[in-house]
């Protein structure tokens, strides 16, 4: 975890930006606990017990609202 | 040194400590709690007797016996003998949920653990399969094992993983600490089976029915029904009916269909017998007392021996031959079966089946001959008017058909349909293979790969399907009155409600609809057993009941092999007398023992009762010993045994002994239980109850100083209490319910009863301790307002959260496992097309939402694209490049809580669904809905400013403010007490024990809290001086402040504000839509109008019911006076036909002949030109005015309106 990381594109990307092919994104499976990075259309099941619940990781995005 | 077993006792004290510790580091002996194991368990018991050694199924399987099927053409009857093919069913088994063998990757862990079903949204499931065992002709039998498909599972049943494990296993398991299972999860809902109410089994019920008298000439309104259940706990009723001519016939159903029997011909084909026998059997012994005043009986037996001559059936032999001939083909017999063999078949299945249902003994069909007797005794004693009606709505004739039983006879019937559907299958095998025999080498081979297999086997989904309806498809209709309504959703809005589902019973949904309201009184009978408080007002009122929180249900029979020898052994004859003075019956579960006379049948009762207590003489503690006495046209008297399952019963003191007994239903009207140890009459009281409150339900019990209070406020409350935003749980991340409802600020209540702690409800809060003054203050508190402190609300007072579970499925609907090959969608942003930032202002790479996003309305929530599979790369492509979305459809702003993504069983397919859990912030605003534990709700009216608010001499705010006009005409004065008590046992930091019937007029709840106030220094009646927090001003009254309970309901505003300006309408009429989520109106009814129009507000009424309505303006025939025929012309001139904007009545139009001068001349769209008919108008009418015009003119009715001027 490399903690939180300021939006590689910001102001300028405001219109689109392309694909990243292929990237993967970490889970955490439902039974062990076990970090899982998945890509695109690959089966979900856990790497290490074959647990078929993941859950997504809490995001590195810095969240910010607007509290009024 | 092994650590101390987790303790088990509870008392009034708020135990923080102890609780934090169970809290922290969850038992791994036993649970804490084992009051609530307890209030659970019928469920699961009923759910483990299917699969016992011995249990239902075992019954079941022999019920259902050997089927036998014949091969050749059935139509061709050339007397061949034919081969015969038997089959059977030797074992069924229910594995617990695991894995299908075709996931090759989980290696360690097979099991599918619960949490696992909630959070795939799957069903908890284990597979079924059956030993199938069939046999040609008289070769050796032969087994193979057929596949059943997956049934639900109950969860901590036998069949679930959950069961024995303990509470620091169970948080293992991501369940509740304190789970306790007793439901099923049916596509990641929780739904149970409901407990319904039926008629006491084995028990001959005197009814009068006026529809009795319908079913043809000479009927009667008179009947005796038996509801008779055998061993596996399915049930077949009979009844006799009475005939004014003095006949009997015996009414049963089968198959859904009724069937009418002579009473004799039944009598006949039991046992060989003769008319002097049966005549002594219902009349009395020859020569015994009172055999001269029978004469009322005498003479109606006489009818019914002579009438029976005309059939001319001699003898036991003939008599069956008779009934099975014409019974075999609804029985179902198989076809080589004699008519007499038919006819023990019938006997065995319908007739008092109770006594003996599996292979029948001439000893059981004698005691079927007794009891069938002892009917008609009873049947002409009500005839007479020697004895009363039994009440089929008292629970003392009622017992509960539990879920598990219900579960156990479906299974039963699947089986059984789908042992006889192979018949059908090897006649479609027969008429395709030109009728080989059953010899053949062929048959061998293709019976089962061919015949068996085209027989419906997937007897799992049946039962998921009822599991998930609630609808019983069956052709038998399992002796039941409705066919729909049986499983419900354990909503877990909170503890309260999730636990009474467990606790309710149903009368039925035949009953609802009846216009009766006898069915849903409170009748006395019920004491102990059934919650006199705890039923919803409204439609289900008394219908829908919960059981007193002692009640128990009986799960399994007890032994009572005893029993008939004891009986014997204290005096009682096989042969009665005439009289019912001299003779009462001794029945065993239905079964007739003997008769003996009143005086020693009330011996026979006292001395059962008390070896029962005592534990001696092999009477078990929990057989029921009715003991109905004579009276004067009462019950019919005798000496009632009853010892299955599914009755309720409950514990109170024996006095003899000063022991446990256990009463049912059946026995206590006639018993003595004296409620409080001073209301003990000596020499008549037998027992006094163990506590008063056990009377109540357990939400009921909840109630504090319940008795203080108007009775309709302590059943608003026990609903209240049901729809608070509370705490559903401790496992609240791993559960996927459609919407939850948690409140942030939960706290134990300072009042409450002992009972509290004894069912762990501190483990999931329902409300906070609030300060309450009661006050008229600013004029925001009237009407049931209450006024909310802004400072306690800005401190987080009530906050409460919703959470929603989004299930986002790309394949919708198919359940059937595709192969990972037939993907045709894929989460995520289609490669190579462009993302754009916006969307990426809620997804993540993968194109699901990330944690923590925030949602508005019409906000995306998931990516998707089409794929398909390129097998020469195993990769899924996509072609067009198009990203398309879910979207977020709800109203209201709300963040990503969880993203769950869920893959198939198989574990070898790439994403199909995902499921969001979203939270709803939901802190309290004006036009939330509170309620104390009074039945005493309100609204928040307005969030008063903490320096406006009145304060006390120490500087005390209160944190709400209710009107004293709440209290006069609703006399909740348990409120008041429980604002004392809450006051001083926050002052001295006590839990107060707040069980209702625990003061007297002697030591009253307001002088014993009143001192504990003093003590601290308070005023003795809980009032204080309080000053304006406006102007600062002493007011003028003491004002009545302290400590209640309050409950933050979960009807909120912003589920139900409903405003509209302008927005969509109907099509048709032009009116505005209704409904909230369509953005409609609130419909301005007939009674608004009414009143209106009383107020003589006819501008306000013109502006609702038109000009914010269906307002039109059109054109209109003066003339003619038609809607219909005003058309508008087109411009003769003009080469592009344009319309002139001028409208003319073509009705009133002459066709132009050419020598009208042109202005007079006009022209229609078709190029048709005319003159006249320009006394046309525009006028503003409903929308609707033209539609009903035209409705009219369909069929053939002309409106015609007067315009004037």
């Amino acid at each position: 975890m490399s903690g939180y990381v300021p939006p590689t594109s910001t102001a300028a990307a405001t219109t689109t930006t392309s694909t990243g092919e292929g990237r993967s994104v970490d889970y955490t499976c439902g039974d062990c606990n076990a970090a899982v990075s998945l890509k695109r259309g690959e089966p979900i099941r856990c790497r290490s017990c074959g647990h078929r619940v993941l859950y997504k990781q809490r995001t590195n995005r810095m969240v910010q609202f607007e509290a009024r | 040194m092994a650590p101390s077993r987790t303790s088990q006792k509870w008392g009034t004290d708020f135990d923080t400590v102890r609780r934090q510790k169970l809290f922290q580091n969850p038992p791994t002996d036993r649970t804490a709690y084992p009051a609530l194991v307890e209030a659970i368990k019928p469920h699961i018991q009923s759910f483990n007797t299917i699969l016992e050694r011995g249990g239902i199924l075992d019954h079941a399987i022999k019920d259902i016996g050997t089927k036998v099927f014949l091969d050749g053409d059935p139509y061709l009857a050339d007397g061949q003998p034919r081969n015969k093919l038997s089959v059977r069913i030797r074992d069924v088994f229910i594995e617990k949920p695991l894995l299908p063998p075709t996931n090759k990757f989980a290696l360690k862990e097979r099991r599918i653990m619960p949490a696992e079903a909630r959070e795939r949204h799957g069903t908890y499931r284990g597979r079924m399969s059956v030993r199938l065992e069939y046999k040609i002709n008289n070769d050796p039998w032969r087994d193979t094992v057929r596949e059943m498909g997956q049934v639900p599972i109950m969860l901590k049943s036998n069949r679930c993983h959950l069961e024995n494990m303990t509470p620091s296993q169970l948080v293992d398991a991501k369940e509740e600490s304190e789970e306790q299972g007793g439901y099923f999860i049916v596509n990641g809902n929780e739904k149970l089976i409901r407990m319904l109410v039926v008629n006491k089994r084995n028990y001959p019920m005197a009814i009068t029915r006026p529809s009795f008298a319908n079913r043809g000439p000479t009927y009667s309104k008179f009947g005796v029904q038996i509801r008779c259940v055998r061993k596996d706990q399915t049930s077949q009723t009979n009844v006799l009916h009475y005939l004014n001519d003095g006949n009997i016939n015996f009414r049963f159903s089968w198959r859904k269909r009724e069937y009418l029997v002579p009473m004799m011909m039944i009598l006949k084909a039991l046992v060989e017998t003769n008319d002097r026998e049966i005549f002594e059997g219902i009349v009395g012994a020859a020569g015994s007392k009172g055999l001269q005043e029978k004469q009322f009986v005498t003479d109606r037996l006489e009818v019914l021996l002579r009438t029976y001559k005309v059939y001319g059936l001699q003898g036991k032999a003939k008599t069956r031959a008779h009934l099975g001939d014409k019974f075999r083909p609804v029985l179902r017999v198989a076809e080589d079966m004699s008519d007499e063999d038919a006819g023990t078949e019938f006997l065995k299945r319908i007739v008092l089946v109770h006594l003996g249902d599996g292979k029948v003994t001439d000893e059981q069909n004698a005691d079927k001959f007794k009891l069938l007797l002892f009917m008609v005794r009873k049947l002409y004693a009500l005839v007479e008017g020697d004895c009363a009606e039994d009440n089929p709505d008292a629970v003392q004739n009622q017992e509960i058909l539990l879920g598990g039983f219900l579960y156990g006879q479906i299974l039963k019937e699947r089986l059984d349909e789908w042992l006889f559907s192979i018949r059908l299958s090897l006649q479609k095998w027969g008429r395709t293979s030109n009728w080989l025999s059953f010899t053949s080498p062929e048959f061998k081979k293709d019976f089962l790969s061919k015949v068996i297999r085209k027989t419906n086997e997937n007897i799992g989904h049946d039962i998921e399907y009822f599991m998930s309806t609630g609808n019983l498809v069956s052709t038998s209709g399992l002796d039941l009155q409705q066919t729909s309504g049986f499983t419900v959703v354990a909503e877990k809005i909170n503890f309260y409600r999730f636990i009474s589902h467990f606790r309710m019973v149903h009368r039925g949904s035949f009953f609802a609809q009846l216009k009766t309201t006898t069915v849903r009184k409170l009748l006395p009978e019920s004491w102990g057993f059934l919650c006199p408080v705890h039923t919803p007002d409204g439609s289900p009122c008394g219908l829908l009941n919960h059981f007193a929180h002692k009640c128990v249900l009986a799960t399994h029979n007890v032994d009572v092999s005893a029993i008939p020898q004891l009986v014997a052994q204290l005096g009682v004859t096989s042969k009665s007398s005439a009289s019912l003075n001299e003779s009462v019956v001794v029945q065993l579960d239905g079964r007739v023992l003997g008769f003996c006379t009143p005086k020693q049948a009330r011996v026979i009762g006292d001395t059962l009762r008390y070896w029962k207590v005592e534990g001696t003489h092999n009477v078990p503690l929990e057989l029921e010993v009715g003991y109905v006495p004579n009276s004067n046209g009462g019950q019919y008297p005798g000496v009632y045994i009853f010892s299955q399952s599914a009755r309720m019963y409950r514990p109170v003191k024996y006095l003899p002994l000063d022991k446990l007994d256990y009463v049912g239903p059946f026995e206590q009207p006639y018993m003595s239980i004296a409620c409080t140890d001073p209301e003990i009459v000596s020499g008549e009281s037998t027992h006094v109850e163990y506590d008063p409150t056990n009377i109540l339900s357990i939400v009921a019990n909840m109630t504090p100083f319940s008795d203080f209070n108007q009775s309709p406020r302590n059943m608003y409350q026990c609903q209240m209490g049901k729809q608070t935003m509370g705490t559903p749980g401790a496992a609240i991340r791993y559960r996927t319910d459609n919407k939850t409802y948690r409140l942030q600020t939960g706290q134990t209540p300072v009042v409450r009863a002992p009972l509290h702690n004894e069912y762990g409800l501190d483990n999931f809060p329902n409300g906070t301790n609030a300060i309450v003054a009661v006050i008229s203050y600013t004029g925001y508190d009237m009407d049931d307002a209450m006024i909310l402190n802004k400072s306690s609300h800005e401190r987080g007072f009530a906050h409460g959260t919703i959470y929603k579970t989004k299930l986002c499925q790309l394949e919708e609907g198919s359940q059937r496992s595709r192969s990972a090959k037939s993907v045709q969608k894929l989460f995520g942003f289609a490669p190579g097309g462009l993302i754009r930032a916006q969307w990426r202002d809620t997804l993540d790479d993968d194109g699901w939402p990330h944690i923590g996003a925030q949602l508005q309305k019409g906000d995306i929530l998931a990516a998707w694209h089409t794929v398909s599979y390129d097998p020469a790369t195993g990769d899924y492509v996509n072609r067009d490049g198009r990203t398309e979305f879910i979207k977020y459809k709800d109203d209201e702003t709300a963040f990503v809580d969880e993203v769950r993504i869920i893959g198939s069983e198989n574990g070898n397919e790439p994403c199909q669904t995902i499921s969001v859990k979203l939270r709803v912030p939901r802190s309290p605003v004006i036009g939330d809905k509170f309620s104390s534990r009074h039945g005493q709700k309100g609204v928040c009216s307005q969030k008063w400013p903490a320096i406006d608010m009145p304060f006390s001499e120490s500087g005390m705010q209160p944190d709400i403010i209710i009107n004293p006009h709440a209290f006069p005409s609703r006399m909740t004065i348990g409120m008041f007490v429980e604002s004392l008590a809450g006051k001083s046992g926050a002052l001295h930091g006590l839990a107060q024990d707040s069980t209702p019937f625990k003061f007297d007029e002697e030591n009253t709840a307001v002088d014993y809290f009143g001192h504990q106030l003093k003590k601290a220094g308070y005023n003795y009646y809980g009032n204080e001086p309080m000053y304006s927090g406006i102007t600062g001003q002493e007011l003028a009254a003491d004002i009545y402040i302290g400590v209640v309970y309050y409950q933050r309901l979960r009807h909120m505003v912003n589920d139900k504000f409903q405003v509209r300006t302008t927005g969509p309408v109907d099509d048709l009429t032009g009116q505005p839509v209704k409904g909230r989520k369509k953005g409609g109106g609130i419909r301005v009814g007939e009674m608004e109008r009414d009143s209106l129009l009383a107020h003589g507000t006819a501008f306000l009424l013109q502006d609702r019911l038109m000009n914010c309505s269906d307002y039109v303006r059109t054109w209109v025939c003066r003339a003619c006076g038609s809607f219909m025929s005003t058309s508008p012309t087109v411009s003769q001139y003009s080469r592009r036909k344009m319309g002139t904007g001028i409208t003319r009545c073509r009705r009133c139009a002459k066709r132009a002949d050419g020598f009208e001068p042109k202005a007079k001349v006009w022209e229609d769209g078709e190029g048709v030109r005319w003159t006249g008919g320009d006394d046309v108008a525009i006028v503003a009418v409903p929308g609707v005015l033209k539609y009903l015009d035209v409705e009219f003119a369909s069929m053939g009715v002309k409106m015609r309106y007067k315009i004037d001027p």
